[in-house]
């Protein structure tokens, strides 16, 4: 930047000059710009005189030189045509209602048909009654949630529609046949570790995709990770979700999050700030739902909560949590004699590689806790066997379109899948 | 991908807004719009909400006051779209600004209090009315007369206040996701070897905060605003860039000239003279009613686009 004010003599003669340009000193070499030129080229310089200043007449060498065409634009930058306009909601009517799927304490579920395509959706209300505050803040968190994290393994919101009066909203979105709690209550068997494997690494790559985006979801359980026919699953229902970053809002973060069972002990602990690592520790205990068949922690209030952590996991020690003495609730609990860790005991049939990622994400420190992005690159990946491709899942009668479930599903069906497994286990390294 | 990209107005919604199409002439609009925006800003500073031009290199420092700041930002940015879907007649600049605040906040994690809105707002439309009325003439001091705990005023602004949140929503498909200029500047003044120069950066930062009151955001992509901001920065304090065929500096970040040389065209727009009687007629229309009796008195100016 030490451009010396004398050479100007390179400044551009026959441009006309703006009222605020008329002392600059325009040089090409004087800046080291740290960054290769992507691009030289040529182009009239069409002045849009929306202004009442004089506006600069095209550049003079330019149409000398070769047209070269403008290369793409950076993918950080778009087109200004990939933008949508702003449209606004369209009403509730272009949607035919089917059959209510669940009410929530937060909102009701239909199924219904888009009038216009036939596609099925999922139509969630919100329960906008009675609000003394204007729209409800979380749903603002849940709308913002699912827009800003569109991703394969995210439930995909379609659009917001609303109804006749200011109360009704409804978020319509893809419809999902099925959710993994549901699943593993109603099938026979375990999913095989194969299956495992493409289950978690959809759900970790959706989550280091959100906290990408700088989104919490906060409530991650099966219940709440949708899955359709062809082996995919979504995670939903952002009802929690909200953006973190550095500084938090006003007090930090609520306390009130996340379903018990899959709560991270920080939180458990009273921690006020909080981060990612809440959302890994929820996904520590799917992945150990998955490979046991039900919840791997069935407590009934928080103090039972904690203590069948410490079981599982042997108390924290200063070194497997040093900062665990700061914690606003750590002198109200009475830590257990020490003991070791009993994971491999209570998985005895996966590899080393499965109990280690587990492990990991089951990491009492935050700081420590292995995140979305590091866990999709663990070796529990890479080792035989490998993930199964999601299209040759088996398909299940889905509860929410209200299908029954036919007799013959209670039948074996190993012998199948012991097929599916052999054709399976080699092609699909990642 | 496109749900998540910020919406910006199609061509469509430039060329005749549909407060134009109500007879509204294109200055008067602008210069309501920029009014609204005042207010909003007004409005941040006296909750708080808002520290005006943070200086750039002391960025980390004032990150926690910055958070603040983004309500602001967010709520004019909002606030600028809602015109392109709707008309200055049907909904007034007063109201859908206090919405647009008031949603902005709980987007940003900052939520204020309805009640406290409210009263900065009855404050802000009081002095207002003020500077319009022959009080001002006999220089006699403003004063403001707080509104009845009980009264009706309270509760018809909340009302107002509810209905323009929810309608700002609805009209913008509750796409409210905004992306502000602040980190891109910084970027850009690094890659440009331009953090050392203080004053190019605090004015740069102005000039997008200027911006806020212009349409521009709703128009142009974060890029192109924040490029027309470092040009008139640069421009007025004489720091010399590369700005000849093909060494253009601008080109680096994807902004195309004509777009960043109309940024510049509106933000220095907002620093023309107006005479009295413009600025007054403004006071008088932040509310519908206003604009409606102004409509009645000088009938709908249909300007052919």
């Amino acid at each position: 930047m030490s451009a010396s004010a004398s050479e100007t003599g390179t400044s551009t003669p026959s441009r006309k000059r703006s009222r605020w340009d008329t002392h600059e000193d325009i040089q090409d070499e004087v800046i080291e710009i740290p960054r290769p030129k992507r691009r030289s080229k040529s182009r009239r310089s069409q002045s849009v005189s929306r202004s009442h200043n004089p506006t600069p007449e095209p550049r003079p060498q330019s149409r000398v030189q070769v047209q070269r065409k403008r290369p793409l634009h950076s993918i950080y930058v778009p087109p200004r045509t990939y933008h949508p306009p702003f449209a606004p909601s369209r009403s509730v009517y272009c949607y035919e209602r089917l059959n209510s799927i669940e009410e929530g304490s937060y909102g009701v579920v239909f199924r219904a048909r888009d009038k216009e395509t036939g596609d099925i959706v999922a139509l969630k209300k919100l329960k906008l009654d009675e609000e003394k505050h204007g729209f409800p803040i979380t749903a603002l968190r849940e709308i913002n949630a699912l827009m800003v994290c569109q991703h394969e393994n995210v439930v995909g919101i379609r659009e917001v529609v609303v109804g006749e009066t200011l109360t009704q909203v409804f978020i319509v979105m893809d419809f999902i046949e099925h959710d993994l709690k549901m699943l593993l209550t109603v099938m026979p068997a375990p999913f095989l570790q194969s299956e495992i494997k493409t289950l978690l690494r959809q759900l970790l790559s959706a989550v280091a995709f959100c906290h990408e985006r700088w989104i919490l979801h906060r409530d991650l359980k099966t219940s709440n990770l949708l899955m359709n026919n062809r082996g995919t699953i979504k995670v939903a229902d952002f009802g929690l979700a909200r953006r973190y970053g550095d500084p938090v809002g006003v007090g930090g973060l609520t306390q009130l999050v996340v379903t018990l069972w899959y709560r991270a002990p920080e939180i458990l602990l009273g921690e006020t700030i909080y981060s990612t690592a809440v959302d890994m520790w929820s996904v520590g205990c799917i992945f150990a739902e998955l490979l046991l068949k039900e919840p791997l922690f069935q407590a009934k209030g928080e103090i039972e909560m904690l203590s069948m952590i410490f079981k599982l996991l042997g108390p924290p020690t200063s070194s497997t949590w040093p900062d665990y003495d700061k914690l606003p609730l750590a002198k109200t609990i009475n830590l257990p004699a020490p003991h070791p860790s009993q994971l491999r005991q209570k998985f005895p049939h996966i590899t080393n590689a499965g109990v280690d990622l587990l492990s990991h994400m089951l990491t009492y420190d935050p700081e420590e806790r292995i995140s979305a992005v590091e866990a999709l690159q663990h070796p529990y990946f890479k080792e035989s066997p490998f993930p199964k491709h999601p299209d040759l899942f088996g398909s299940f009668p889905s509860v929410a379109a209200g299908e029954k479930r036919r007799k013959a599903f209670d039948s074996p069906t190993a012998p199948v899948r012991a097929v599916d497994y052999k054709l399976l286990t080699d092609f699909d390294a990642p | 991908m496109s749900i998540s990209l910020y919406p910006l107005a199609s061509l469509a919604q430039i060329e005749q807004t549909p407060s134009r199409q109500d007879g509204i002439p294109p200055n008067l609009e602008e210069d309501l719009r920029a009014y609204g925006c005042k207010l909003i800003h007004q409005a941040g500073i006296l909750l708080k909400q808002c520290v005006p031009l943070p200086p750039l290199i002391r960025f980390v420092v004032y990150r926690a006051m910055y958070r603040k700041q983004v309500a602001v930002a967010t709520a004019q940015i909002l606030f600028q779209r809602f015109w392109f879907v709707t008309s200055m007649k049907q909904f007034g600049i007063g109201d859908v600004g206090m919405g647009a605040l008031y949603l902005a906040s709980k987007l940003e994690e900052c939520p204020i209090r309805m009640r406290d809105l409210i009263n900065v707002y009855d404050l802000l439309l009081q002095r207002a009315a003020y500077t319009t009325s022959p009080k001002t003439l006999k220089s006699i001091e403003f004063k403001y007369t707080p509104m009845t705990y009980f009264g009706s005023s309270f509760y018809d602004m909340k009302d107002a206040l509810v209905v323009a949140e929810m309608q700002i929503l609805k009209r913008l498909g509750f796409h409210v996701n905004v992306v502000l200029p602040y980190g891109t500047l910084v970027n850009y003044l690094r890659v440009l070897g331009l953090t050392s120069k203080e004053n190019v950066c605090t004015r740069a930062w102005g000039y997008l905060n200027d911006a806020l009151q212009t349409p521009v955001y709703a128009l142009y992509a974060v890029p192109t605003i924040v490029c027309a901001a470092i040009l008139l920065a640069t421009r007025h304090l004489r720091v010399p860039l590369p700005s000849q065929p093909p060494n253009c500096w601008w080109e680096l970040f994807d902004a195309d000239w004509e777009d960043v040389w109309s940024v510049c065209g509106y933000i220095m727009r907002l620093y023309r003279d107006r005479d009295p009687d413009e600025q007054k007629r403004l006071f008088t229309m932040v509310s519908k009613k206003g604009v409606r009796k102004w409509l009645e008195d000088n009938g709908p100016q249909l300007v052919e686009s």
